[in-house]
């Protein structure tokens, strides 16, 4: 019933939140609550639904995590304004447990989303573009790396 | 250690999510709207990126009321509060002239002297007849009166260091003396949880920065083994010097420093210790001299301790009290020093009646009375919130108190409940503290009477149960409990 909060030793206000109990659970539980308001919107197929939940949490991942960078407020001058969340997280440490759970979970849903949309096209197509994307700007390769200058700075 | 419900930590993600979310969708449409309209920036770049004050304008402004608040008297242990009312949903605030008489629970009041004292006030009013309220000039020009000097005796003595130094304003104490005690090739180690102006001094100093998770001494002694052992980062070359910065009390935790262990880990490797006692010094300890009379750690195994005027005097300023080679230089090379304006007479004047009064060397036994007074009113204040159920962070004997919210939305309404009911506390949310642990933090000062207190805690637990922030069980009268146990029988 009680967890306890260990302060941390990150002094990014920015990612430091996602080193405290309960973040993963919340993270499940969003994404399964968005499962079921998309269906009792819709009123689609379950297969469907995991298909647009899977799309949108691409698109939302990859803009707050890949594409955004710096932080949401000016009291650290900026020194993170290079960096994109992801690069953020740990103190750019790869391969800690937050890390590979983020890296888990689109994986995971895409296994769900094309298991019950029973392996069809066109949402398969859609789904396996999501989750390459999604994992391949996860690699440790790819930190701070910047294909072809996208999303560089001037 | 703060234990947090496991469902409070969920809802409180959820929350801060779907704040974030909202806002993020305002600032989308006000993209939008905005391409059309035409700006009238004329080819400038503009101030910030709409990125970097995101926190600032859809969260803050919100709950804008909250913080800020003006007043309009001393802050002494009742005060008054200006009200506010706003016609934009918060976006900007404007002042009436109605004033409602507060309880006041916010101010760094600890010993009572922020409101005219019968000793200190009428020797301030004289020297600011004689010595007029402003220096007009920096220390080395003409800025040293003999309420300096004599005050710079009385911190050192009062302190038990050789030596100190006397400087306008506390956050520039920290931020000007860090960049001329260490520079590049230095190593400074910190505590997670140290002040904004620890971390600005560190930064601007050029030296090394690493964190120790807060007041464990193994994980210091951890940082300072990998440290030594690896050296400066790239060359490997060994560290020019190591300074270990802790706090007396922990402002946003109430917690003392765990100062002896970290001392001797300090001697074993040959580690400066930087000690800001900014919360402490006058508040606790047997005479107010601080952590280190209060945890029995010798001052001379301290290298620098700093300090404020602003909290247990009634004054503004800081101080740095070290050895005298150390002073000495610090008067050559320090730019608070040599170019900043000097501490404004009559604050001195303050801070030189205070100390005096503190030690008793006024005649009078108010000083000791105003230090077992705050030790009991602190104590009976925290341990009479723990009953009712609250989560309150801090070690016994500190003033201070924060009791844990966690949800956004209940930052907003404990504040607003509570100055219904004339009690004015002080909230403190993100980026301040963690995401999830907003609080709200309460001061208790020497000038709060037995009847106050108990007025604030009945109007806290009214609060907290509508808000619902009783996150432990509350703990039945003894009273009730024997009752009960004779019906049963």
């Amino acid at each position: 019933m009680y967890v306890r909060a260990v302060p941390t030793t990150d002094l990014n206000r920015n990612t430091e939140w996602f080193t405290y109990p309960g973040v993963w659970t919340t993270y499940i539980l969003i994404v399964f609550f968005s499962w079921i308001l998309v269906l009792s919107v819709f009123n689609c197929s379950p297969g469907i639904a995991w298909t647009v939940v899977n799309l949108t949490h691409f698109l939302v991942t990859y803009h707050f995590f890949h594409w955004k960078k710096g932080t949401p407020f000016s009291d650290d001058q900026g020194i993170y304004n290079r960096l994109t969340w992801w690069e953020q997280v740990d103190n750019g440490k790869q391969l800690t447990r937050n890390r590979k759970f983020l890296t888990v979970v689109p994986v995971v849903l895409y296994l769900i989303a094309s298991h019950t949309t029973d392996y069809q096209h066109p949402m398969l197509f859609f789904n396996t573009v999501a989750v390459f994307v999604l994992v391949v700007a996860k690699f440790p390769h790819m930190h701070k790396v910047r294909i072809f200058g996208i999303n560089a700075d001037q | 250690m703060i234990t947090i419900p496991y469902l409070t930590a969920l809802t409180t993600y959820f929350s801060y999510g779907l704040l974030f979310a909202f806002g993020q969708f305002r600032d989308f449409f006000r993209k939008i709207f905005d391409w059309w309209r035409a700006n009238n920036l004329q080819g400038y770049a503009p101030i910030c990126l709409g990125l970097e004050d995101f926190y600032t304008r859809r969260l803050y402004l919100r709950i804008q009321d909250c913080f800020g608040r003006p007043i309009a008297s001393a802050p002494d242990a009742w005060f008054d509060v200006v009200e506010r009312y706003s016609n934009d949903n918060n976006k900007t605030l404007k002042r009436t002239t109605n004033i409602s008489r507060c309880l006041n629970l916010g101010s760094y009041n600890y010993l009572g002297f922020a409101a005219s004292d019968e000793y200190c006030t009428p020797r301030v009013i004289k020297s600011l007849k004689r010595f007029s309220p402003s220096t007009c000039s920096a220390r080395v020009d003409g800025g040293t009166t003999t309420l300096h000097t004599e005050l710079e005796e009385r911190v050192a003595n009062f302190v038990q260091k050789p030596s100190a130094i006397v400087f306008g304003m506390g956050y520039v104490t920290n931020s000007a003396i860090l960049p001329v005690l260490i520079g590049k090739g230095g190593l400074i180690i910190s505590d997670s949880l140290n002040h904004n102006s620890i971390v600005n001094g560190a930064r601007g100093s050029g030296a090394t920065v690493r964190v120790f998770q807060h007041n464990t001494p193994l994980h210091l002694e951890k940082v300072l083994r990998e440290q030594i052992a690896e050296g400066q980062p790239r060359t490997h070359r060994p560290w020019k010097k190591i300074i270990v910065i802790v706090e007396g009390i922990y402002s946003m935790e109430g917690e003392l420093c765990k100062l002896p262990e970290i001392v001797a880990i300090c001697k074993k490797y040959k580690a400066y210790v930087y000690l800001d006692e900014a919360h402490s010094i006058g508040a606790v300890g047997k005479s107010g001299r601080g952590v280190c009379e209060l945890l029995g750690v010798d001052t001379a195994d301290v290298d620098i301790m700093m300090g404020t005027f602003t909290k247990s005097f009634g004054s503004c300023g800081g101080y740095i009290a070290g050895s005298k080679e150390l002073i000495q230089y610090l008067k050559y090379s320090c730019p608070a020093h040599l170019y900043a304006t000097s501490i404004s007479p009559p604050a001195a004047q303050q801070i030189i009646s205070a100390i005096k009064v503190i030690l008793g060397e006024d005649g009078t036994s108010r000083g000791a009375e105003k230090l077992a007074q705050i030790r009991e009113n602190s104590n009976f204040f925290r341990s009479e919130l723990q009953k009712m159920g609250f989560e309150v962070l801090g070690d016994n004997d500190s003033p201070v108190m924060p009791i844990m919210l966690y949800n956004p939305a209940k930052i907003p309404a404990f504040s607003r409940e509570c100055l219904m009911q004339k009690v004015a506390v002080v909230t403190v949310a993100f980026p301040a503290t963690p995401l999830l642990l907003a609080r709200a933090r309460i001061c208790i000062s020497a000038a709060h009477t037995k009847e106050d207190l108990v007025k604030a805690l009945e109007v806290i637990s009214q609060v907290g149960d509508l808000v619902g922030i009783k996150y432990f069980p509350a703990e039945p009268e003894k009273q009730e409990q024997l009752k009960e146990m004779i019906k049963m029988d």
